[in-house]
């Protein structure tokens, strides 16, 4: 050995662990930030995903979740390694190495190690996001939205972190190099990270500001947005939730530090808590990023179930099999030809309703926007005529629904969903009325408004007042409902779909156009010579789903179209296809996050593990049995592993409920959302078990390197 | 060969200053084998890391074969090290991946030295501190004696004017270290080195030609050897430590 490269290289040699350990957290983070940014950004998703619609900003919020985590994770393990690296670097520098001779050395290092670990990672992240994509094809659902395609522009992310991770790794090289006492770089290695005064009281004003945190983050925008009528900014936004971030901190801390078992306990987990404390900071950062990465997957994986139960309750709830409508200027088939088409396929049908609609100008407020360079605030105008709706008389309803109501002449009550929710979706209660053919006006007082889910958004009028209202109304502004049942309906799908590609078939372009549209207001802007901006052609622009007739089973199609008909049996037997994409990214996602943790906790648990082998050993010659020494590694392990589990799952879980809780209208559950937690808590209590058995093994791994017998 | 001259040093605590060396000035002739005792808390080690130039003093001067190290910027001074100083700690600080040859060329290599009468050097060292039969062997195979007669020699690879050793018997037992004391004896008489040895050990201070006794940062008394048997010399140290005691 005669040139410095080579000590070096025996050195390395030597520690190939560290290594391999740093190389490995580096390739991790890059590989799974890559193959997140490739789902994420492949056109496969964000044709589906509406733009500025919760489903993107949850992808988004997840995958900042994922990148802080990756970049504490990636920082942790190269401390862990420049701290393993001081004994040597001491030698060195004591014996007259120049700190230029070490940087340059460490430097070359440093660069394989990057360049390999990152290289791989950015190389095998898109093949990896395919691969799980395939098997999600392969085993779960497979439907024509979800072939992937990928974004090279997706890379430029992926690029982004593992220049991070280059640029850590050599700020981290330059700052461990330019110690300039030698006595201390010889001596860090056995430096502990102390956690001073972490007083009693952490733990439960930890808890409180989690609450508050959660409460005020969820909370503060809408309370801007209705009483200040400020869009305030996303990072104003986003304040409110730090004290649930500095809540949780306090909570981990006061876990590691006094655990909450009590003062009575002290005496019996003293080893594992004295050795948890001196870990210090990076075992607590390393546990709140855990907690964030279990919630966030958490959060992601309650997408599937949720949304499923959801739609399988509210098709399940329906009163009638077969809604569907169109405009009636549209040739659409009348009873005889369904009747035909039912004969066909041995569909027998039980029940006929047919009714017609008028859509009508209505009154309403809007909102007008200034832009303040702080956000935008606005103020409300009203307009007598604003926006367009579905009217019915009350015997038309009647006949539809089957039930019995009497409105009043001069009053309009709106519809709601079964329970009286939906709210938000309903348009609200209108004043005045306009016939946009004739011109006819007339004032009406809202009343009580109706539940049916199936007519949810329409309104319902005396009939006198319907009759007078709509009167001269052309084709262009009239519509036809159609209610019907059939005597089996969980065998009438394949009638369901031809009735369902006949009605797309005979609609003609005029109607190809997505429930945003409004007719009304479509007619408004052209009278005034303005553009409208929710028209067919202009739609995509504001990142609206589009609808083509030729993508009729696309999710854009079945969710957006605004003639969509409501066939029981083919909503629950298409849902999982039509939703394929929607549903396979959360789970994707929550894989991707679980993953992370598991490779995080698992890394964890052996480094301390490890790094308190010789207080084990000093156990072990003080007389300390193999069952104490059991317990000992025991406390150790399930403080990494299993609070960050118990605190993210409790967390999000709490979060959740707070969200479905303030998103009905009034504030509740509904059954729908009651049945989708049950679901949650199902996957709860599976990937718990994940976890527990991952918990296990990582036990036996340490154990093993402990050599204690368990 | 060594002169130290008025050296302060103190160290900040918090909102407390502790003066650790007050003042301390010694001279260490070539070939001179010089000891500094003083009870925990003296200021002998800081002394020595002073001296080492591992950490600066606040004043006073430190000159080494009439070179002052304090105005030596960063890459002379591991010159310094590299060259003219030899170092043997208490923990040995051996290099676990290297064998014991490696980790005596270690000074040799960083010097940027590739002769090919390196390994040469290395071997002769091997032979005059009997470690010769574990060169191949990597420190976790070897005892605590033979890991500080590797230090020993990995402290001469460079021919250094002064030898700096921090409690180099700290960690090993009387056998071995009689074995380490032999090998610096050894050392100066076989290679001429200065040895300049921090140490509790009134055992091993009573080999030197000088014992130099720190207390509460100053030097309190320096006794010279001269013609003295070993057991004398030994004996008047541990009279010289009792009265320190009681004063």
């Amino acid at each position: 050995m005669k040139t410095f490269s080579e000590v070096y290289a025996a050195l390395r040699r030597q520690n190939r662990g560290r290594y391999g350990l740093l190389a490995g957290c580096c390739f991790f983070s890059v590989l799974l930030i890559t193959a997140y940014a490739c789902m994420m950004r492949a056109p496969t998703i964000l044709t589906i995903l509406p733009e500025g619609g919760d489903s993107r900003k949850q992808v988004m919020m997840v995958f900042v979740l994922a990148v802080l985590g990756c970049a504490v994770f990636t920082t942790y393990a190269a401390g862990l390694f420049f701290r393993q690296k001081s004994r040597e670097t001491g030698i060195f520098l004591a014996l007259g190495a120049s700190r230029r001779l070490l940087h340059r050395a460490l430097g070359r290092e440093l660069a394989v190690i990057a360049l390999l670990s990152c290289t791989a990672g950015a190389a095998l992240g898109a093949p990896l996001a395919w691969g799980i994509w395939q098997l999600f094809r392969l085993f779960l659902v497979d439907s024509q939205e979800m072939p992937l395609v990928f974004d090279p522009q997706a890379y430029l992310l992926a690029l982004a972190f593992a220049a991070y991770v280059v640029c850590m790794l050599f700020f981290l090289a330059a700052r461990f190099i330019r110690h300039t006492n030698i006595i201390d770089i010889v001596q860090t290695s056995h430096k502990s990270e102390p956690i001073h005064a972490v007083k009693r009281w952490y733990g439960p004003v930890g808890i409180v500001l989690a609450l508050a945190g959660a409460l005020l983050g969820y909370l503060m925008p809408t309370f801007f947005v209705t009483v200040l009528h400020w869009y305030a900014p996303g990072a104003v936004n986003a304040i409110f939730y730090l004290p649930a971030l500095a809540g949780l901190y306090m909570i981990l801390l006061h876990t590691v530090v006094h655990g909450w078992g009590g003062r009575k306990k002290r005496y019996q987990n003293i080893i594992s808590t004295s050795m948890m404390q001196f870990q210090g900071r990076q075992t607590v950062r390393n546990m709140l990023v855990m907690t964030l990465l279990i919630a966030g997957a958490y959060f992601a994986s309650f997408y599937t179930p949720m949304l499923s139960t959801s739609a399988e309750n509210t098709y399940a709830a329906r009163p009638v099999d077969y809604e569907y409508h169109w405009r009636a200027d549209q040739r659409l088939p009348q009873r005889d030809e369904v009747q035909a088409l039912a004969d066909e396929s041995n569909v027998e049908i039980t029940s006929w309703a047919q009714q017609d609609a008028a859509v009508l100008g209505t009154d309403g407020t809007y909102a007008i926007e200034t832009e303040t360079g702080f956000g935008a605030t606005y103020t409300t105008a009203y307009a007598e005529l604003l926006n367009g709706a579905t009217f019915f008389s009350e015997s038309a309803y009647n006949a539809l629904t089957g039930q019995g109501i009497d409105i009043l002449p001069g009053t309009c009550a709106n519809v709601l969903d079964d329970e009286g929710g939906s709210g938000y979706l309903s348009g609200g209660d209108v004043t005045h009325l306009t016939n946009m053919v004739t011109g006819a006006e007339m004032d009406v007082t809202p009343v009580e408004p109706l539940c049916y889910t199936m007519l949810l958004g329409c309104y319902v009028l005396d009939d006198a007042d319907y009759a007078a209202l709509t009167a001269g109304l052309t084709d262009v502004w009239r519509e036809e409902y159609v209610f019907f049942n059939v005597a089996d309906v969980e065998n009438s799908y394949t009638f369901a779909k031809s009735l369902f590609n006949e009605i797309v078939d005979r609609s003609g372009p005029a109607v190809e156009v997505g429930d945003y549209y409004d007719q009304v207001a479509s007619m408004l802007a052209a009278q005034a010579g303005e553009a409208y901006e929710y028209a067919p052609e202009t739609a995509a622009d504001l990142g609206l789903p589009t609808i083509d007739y030729g993508d009729r089973d696309s999710s854009a199609f079945r969710s957006y179209w605004k003639y969509m008909p409501q066939f029981r049996v083919l909503d629950q037997n298409d849902f999982v296809t039509t939703m394929a994409v929607f549903l396979m990214l959360f789970v994707f996602i929550a894989v991707v996050c679980f993953a992370a943790v598991i490779v995080i906790a698992f890394t964890r648990c052996m480094t301390i593990a490890l790094t308190n082998a010789r207080v084990y050993d000093d156990l072990r010659h003080l007389g300390a049995s193999n069952a104490y020494l059991f317990r000992a590694v025991r406390g150790q392990i399930s403080r990494v592993f299993l609070v960050p589990a118990v605190a993210g799952t409790g967390l999000i879980w709490a979060f959740y409920l707070m969200i479905l809780y303030f998103n009905s209208d009034p504030y509740g559950f509904t059954s729908a959302e009651v049945a989708g937690m049950g679901a949650c808590l199902a996957v709860i209590a599976a990937v718990s078990a994940l976890l527990y058995a991952v918990y296990r093994a990582t036990r036996r791994s340490v154990c093993r390197a402990l050599r204690i017998h368990n | 060969m060594l002169s130290v001259q008025n050296l302060h040093k103190s160290y900040q605590v918090g909102k407390t200053t502790y003066e650790v060396l007050k003042g301390v000035s010694l001279e260490v002739d070539d070939g001179a084998f010089v000891a500094v005792m003083g009870p925990s808390g003296s200021g002998k080690t800081t002394l020595l890391n002073c001296i080492s130039c591992y950490i600066p003093a606040d004043s006073g001067s430190i000159t080494l074969r009439g070179e002052e190290l304090a105005r030596l910027d960063e890459d002379a001074l591991a010159k310094v090290r590299n060259r003219k100083l030899g170092f043997v700690f208490q923990d040995f600080l051996l290099l676990d991946g290297l064998t014991v040859r490696d980790n005596i060329l270690l000074p040799r290599i960083i010097a940027g030295d590739h002769t090919c009468g390196m390994e040469a050097d290395a071997d002769s060292l091997c032979d005059v501190f009997g470690i010769a039969g574990i060169k191949d062997k990597y420190p976790a195979e070897i005892s605590g004696g033979e890991k500080q007669r590797t230090a020993v020699a990995r402290a001469l690879i460079n021919h250094p004017l002064l030898i700096l050793a921090d409690e180099p018997t700290g960690n090993l037992d009387s056998k071995s270290s009689r074995a380490v004391i032999d090998s610096f004896l050894q050392a100066r008489a076989a290679l001429g080195a200065t040895i300049f040895m921090v140490t509790h050990d009134s055992f091993a201070a009573s080999f030197c030609d000088r014992v130099v006794i720190l207390r509460d940062g100053v030097v309190w008394r320096t006794l010279e050897k001269g013609g003295q048997a070993r057991g004398a010399f030994q004996d008047a140290l541990l009279d010289a430590i009792r009265a320190m005691s009681a004063e």
